[in-house]
């Protein structure tokens, strides 16, 4: 017989949207554990030595281990159980037990069982109501973006030169290369400098830089270092160790010019072209992903179209601040607890109403709005584009009809740009009872009269 | 054997006639049974087409000298500095050279008698090369032309696979192969497939009819008009495989020298006495060339170039692991009734593992150790995708390429050295090299004991224990029993690797082995951590830790392959005051 521990919520992961999804879950009385593969709760704040966190959540510039820390203390001084150092190996749905099936209610949609292996513990399985699931998200590798050539040592993504650097206190090489202007590859493009390391440029397929612009600002402008904008890395030399690497000018459609190919010399070529929210355990519940956000499909308070399963931060889509993704636990804990409560009562889900994201959207989150789900309904979207002289953002409720029946939020934005996800606030009361959907527009400043 | 047609011939291809002996400064004279092409040419492709049509005219082998200019003939060196002399003064009865599929199996094989042996091998761990780098097809032996050594080896090392994976404790399964008709009317060759599986003494085929192909292999897409079938094919991990058979040659006594590069075999009286390295000079009585892509050069060493090799490249990709339930068996392409003698044509393998493999292809091109791939080789692949209806490119996570060490004959090498009584050739073992190695292995090992006959009798080894101790996999084991395990030794249930579900213990195994990793790469071999959808991106710090620890060196110093190819150069300011934060 395997051990089985129970509990009302288990939130997958110990970073900052699962910390705030187990602190919300238990503020709202739900007995919570959370289990962390990890030796530390923190996630991937551990590693992000560079302040520029919780501005929105706390009001002021945070590092992210302290960032961590303020969670980190808010759960342990609630005493929510924690379990480190433990993998979650499958998780199932399992029906109530005969005995309780007597007393549960017609359509209980049971238990999740998750079987969890630790050095300590064993194999042993943990049951729950609700399920958080809180697993962030994974680089995108260089097999991912077909960079060819030899297989030497020296060609690592920048969230693992940033764990050699920052944990390890490891230097990755003497001289690197960073392929994308991703936010992680312009942090260790200032890190690698300030360490030592000469980095001789930034490279970028795309003919826009994909970070913050206070990124760019503050990690490439003022160390002087180049960003070469729609250049790619083609090929990667050396047998042992990077010799040196392959650059190439690409067209609008990110194919190599040829002629344009130039040979850089380094020891180190560090890549940061794109994260993936993590969904494995989503999938294995048969969970449907957006392709659009690489996530699960969630209402407002994070739950999916399976029942109990909540998720939030950068599983459900690849943020840009740390305080959205605490945000998103937060709602995602608190909305689990309520669902935990009910201990398997008729489900008081009310209609989804989908969330149509219009033209201009790269993507908007969440895909539906329960309407059962009183108050205000948080929306983050992205542009697809950049959008310089501004834009109009619109929210509308469309009728069965297909005429839009209620207008729920208008907004003007000085500019927009992909990099940089936008939060807005609609109020779900005035979401017609029989709305076909919400539906986002994004018109350009060009377009809009007076 | 007609001296003057064959340069005829070569002047008619170099652009001259017999009288000026070509346009081009190309040689041809013969030399111990061989005939030796020598010259200048313009570009690789003639160099190699020149050797394949000499080839034809029954000589022993084709010693292909001809320079390509620009391109620098490749010496065989040692991959990274030695750091000392451990084989210096000793002596073996066999020394293996080559750490391949080829000279691991001879090594066990080996290991069944009472005879003292050294595997050699250059780089860091076994496996390194080409071994590492192809599909895991246990061919049936089809494919192969009637009547060469290919077929014969090919055939009987099928057989001999699945009893020899149960002993190596490794996955093996028997998949079976279709080749598909695409057409009607290429269904008509049925009757010559089959003359051809019969003549290669293939252990089994069938016609299958269309709604056969369907219903066993739903996904197959539309148009296909039935297929050929051989029950027989199956498929290995061949890293994994390569590695076991080295830990159980290892287990039963052979010594394995790894970092170790031959560089010249000394001789006396027409014998081969000396071994000489970069780890030291030892002397052995008999030597085993299974050097891979280098065996020429090393047949070289012992002055009996007969033959010389050339390099056709193969580039696989790797589909994602949910890529697997759409393919039952292995697939070939229709192409293969072509009957193109260099290759197979490639197609779909499901890895033991799930995966799916794409592949491979075959350009011939110079470099004995060139494993950079193109994206032009990633395009010309995505036409295999066309077999199946739920595989797309977007699936791909991984690619890589191999080199396969061919003969002008095409044709694998084996057999004791007619000039070098003490020396025994496993070479020019190309495509189906992985499948043939049992085969292969078991005819080196006999003619290697009768190369030593001649100074020791030799008996069994009594002591020899065929069953190979494998690590857990604790993945695959059943709750209780892993429970078990991470009751006796907590570190099993330190899960390290998330993607592939790797625990600390698993890969302290690995450091341990009788054949012990000491790099990342030949830990991933053993226990496959950071082989998953990451790329080691999460994993790698920590399997860095564990590494070190068991090795007792400094974190900075852990490699990827061996000395040169570390992952860091270095601490930090901070990480130099107080290691780690």
């Amino acid at each position: 017989m395997i051990p089985r521990e129970r509990r009302d919520v288990v939130v997958l992961g110990g970073g900052p949207a699962g910390l705030a999804a187990a602190l919300a879950a238990s503020e709202s009385g739900s007995d919570v554990l959370v289990v962390e593969r990890e030796e530390r709760l923190g996630g991937i704040l551990k590693q992000c030595v560079h302040d520029g966190f919780g501005l929105v959540r706390f009001g002021e510039q945070l590092a992210g281990p302290e960032y961590a820390r303020r969670y980190i203390d808010l759960v342990e001084g609630r005493r929510v159980a924690v379990s480190l150092e433990t993998f979650v190996h499958s998780v199932r749905r399992e029906a109530p037990a005969a005995a309780r099936r007597a007393a549960a209610a017609d359509g209980d949609p049971g238990f999740f069982v998750l079987t969890c292996v630790n050095r300590d513990r064993g194999v042993f399985e943990l049951e729950a109501r609700a399920l958080v699931l809180a697993t962030g998200c994974r680089e995108r590798t260089d097999r991912q973006v077909f960079i060819h050539g030899d297989r030497p040592a020296g060609v690592l993504t920048a969230g693992l030169a940033q764990h050699l650097v920052n944990i390890e206190g490891l230097l990755p090489g003497r001289r690197a290369v960073i392929l994308g202007s991703g936010d992680i590859g312009l942090i260790m493009a200032r890190r690698l400098t300030l360490e030592g390391m000469e980095v001789e440029g930034v490279y970028e397929l795309k003919s826009e830089p994909s970070g913050l612009s206070r990124n760019l600002r503050q990690c490439l402008e003022d160390f002087g270092i180049p960003l070469h904008l729609s250049t790619t890395v083609v090929e990667v030399h050396g047998k042992r160790r990077v010799e040196a690497v392959t650059v190439a000018a690409v067209d609008q459609r990110g194919q190599v010019l040829p002629g344009t190919e130039r040979r850089v010399a380094c020891d180190t070529l560090v890549l940061s072209v794109g994260l993936i929210p993590e969904n494995e355990i989503a999938e294995s519940l048969g969970l449907s992903l957006d392709p659009a956000t690489k996530g699960p499909r969630v209402d407002q308070a994070g739950e999916s179209q399976a029942e109990g399963v909540f998720v939030c931060g950068n599983a459900l889509h690849v943020n840009d601040l740390a305080d959205y993704v605490s945000e998103s636990g937060e709602a995602a804990g608190r909305a689990a607890a309520a669902f935990a409560a009910r201990n398997g009562a008729p489900a008081a889900r009310g209609r989804l109403v989908p969330v149509k994201a219009g033209p201009g959207f790269l993507y908007a989150v969440p895909q539906f709005v329960d309407r059962g789900r009183p108050g205000k309904a948080v929306l983050y979207f992205r542009s697809n584009a950049t959008l310089r002289e501004g834009a109009r953002f619109a929210a509308r409720a469309i009728g069965p009809d297909g005429a839009p029946a209620a207008t729920l939020l208008e907004k003007r934005y000085a500019a927009l740009r992909p990099p940089e996800m936008e939060r807005v606030e609609i109020d779900v009361a005035l979401v017609p009872v029989d709305a076909a959907a919400v539906s986002l527009e994004l018109e350009r400043k060009e377009g809009l009269r007076g | 054997m007609s001296l003057s047609k064959l340069r005829a011939g070569i002047a008619k291809r170099t652009g001259g006639d017999a009288g000026n002996f070509g346009a081009l400064d190309v040689e041809v004279r013969e030399e111990f049974s061989s005939v030796v092409l020598e010259g200048r040419v313009p570009d690789w492709r003639l160099k190699v087409e020149l050797g394949w049509f000499a080839a034809g005219f029954g000589y022993k082998g084709v010693v292909n000298d001809l320079e390509v200019e620009g391109i620098e003939e490749e010496r065989l060196a040692p991959s990274f500095p030695a750091g000392d002399r451990p084989l210096e003064g000793r002596s073996f009865d066999v020394a293996i050279i080559g750490g391949g599929v080829v000279g691991c199996a001879i090594a066990r094989e080996l290991a069944k008698w009472k005879v003292s042996a050294v595997l050699l091998e250059k780089e860091e761990d076994v496996a390194a090369h080409t071994s590492s780098r192809n599909d895991g097809m246990i061919h049936d032996g089809f494919a192969a032309r009637p009547g060469t050594r290919k077929a014969a080896y090919n055939v009987r090392g099928n057989r001999l696979w699945e009893p020899l994976a149960g002993e190596l404790r490794i996955d093996f399964s028997r998949p079976g192969s279709l080749v598909v008709f695409g057409s009607s009317a290429a269904k008509a060759a049925y009757p010559i497939m089959a003359a051809r599986a019969k003549e290669n003494g293939v252990d089994g085929w069938e016609f299958w009819s269309r709604k056969r192909l369907l219903a066993e292999e739903p996904n197959v897409t539309d148009g296909q008009h039935g297929a050929f079938f051989l029950p027989s094919a199956g498929i290995v991990s061949p890293y994994r495989a390569t590695v076991a058979l080295a830990e159980s040659a290892a287990a039963n006594g052979v010594e394995f020298s790894l970092g170790t590069c031959a560089l010249g075999l000394e001789k006396e009286g027409g014998r081969i006495t000396r071994v000489l390295t970069n780890r030291g000079d030892f002397r052995a009585a008999v030597v085993v060339n299974a050097a891979g892509n280098w065996s020429d050069a090393v047949a070289g060493m012992a002055g009996d170039r007969f033959f010389s090799l050339h390099q056709r490249r193969g580039v696989e990709m790797i589909l994602d692991a949910n890529a697997g339930r759409h393919l039952n068996h292995i697939m070939a392409m229709p192409s293969l009734l072509t009957v193109n003698r260099k290759t197979k044509g490639g197609g779909l393998v499901k890895t033991v593992e799930g995966n799916v493999l794409v592949g491979p292809t075959a350009a011939e091109a110079p470099g004995r150790e060139n494993y950079a791939t193109t994206a032009a080789e990633l395009r010309e692949l995505e036409k295999h995708l066309r077999l199946n209806k739920k595989l797309s490119p977007s699936m791909v996570i991984t690619y890589f390429a191999g080199v396969r060490a061919c003969t002008y004959e095409e044709d694998f090498i084996v057999e004791r050295s007619e000039r070098v009584p003490n020396l025994v050739h496993a070479a020019g073992i190309q495509s189906p090299g992985l499948a043939s190695a049992p085969a292969v292995a078991e005819d080196v090992v006999r003619l290697a004991l009768e190369a030593l006959a001649a100074t020791k009798r030799v008996s069994r080894n009594a002591a020899f224990v065929a069953a190979r101790r494998a690590a857990p996999e604790l993945r695959r084991l059943p709750f209780a029993e892993r429970a078990a395990l991470i009751a006796k030794n907590p570190a099993y249930g330190r899960i390290v690797c998330r993607c592939e579900e790797v625990s600390e213990g698993e890969i302290r195994d690995a450091l341990r082995s009788p054949l012990p990793a000491a790099s990342l790469d030949a830990v991933k071999r053993r226990a496959r951590p950071g082989m998953g959808r990451c790329h080691g991106g999460f994993c790698t710090p920590r399997v860095m830790e564990i590494v070190a620890d068991e090795l007792g060196i400094p974190l900075d110093e852990v490699t990827k392959k061996g000395p040169g190819s570390r992952i860091a150069c270095g601490q930090t300011k901070a990480g130099a005051e107080g290691g780690r934060q």
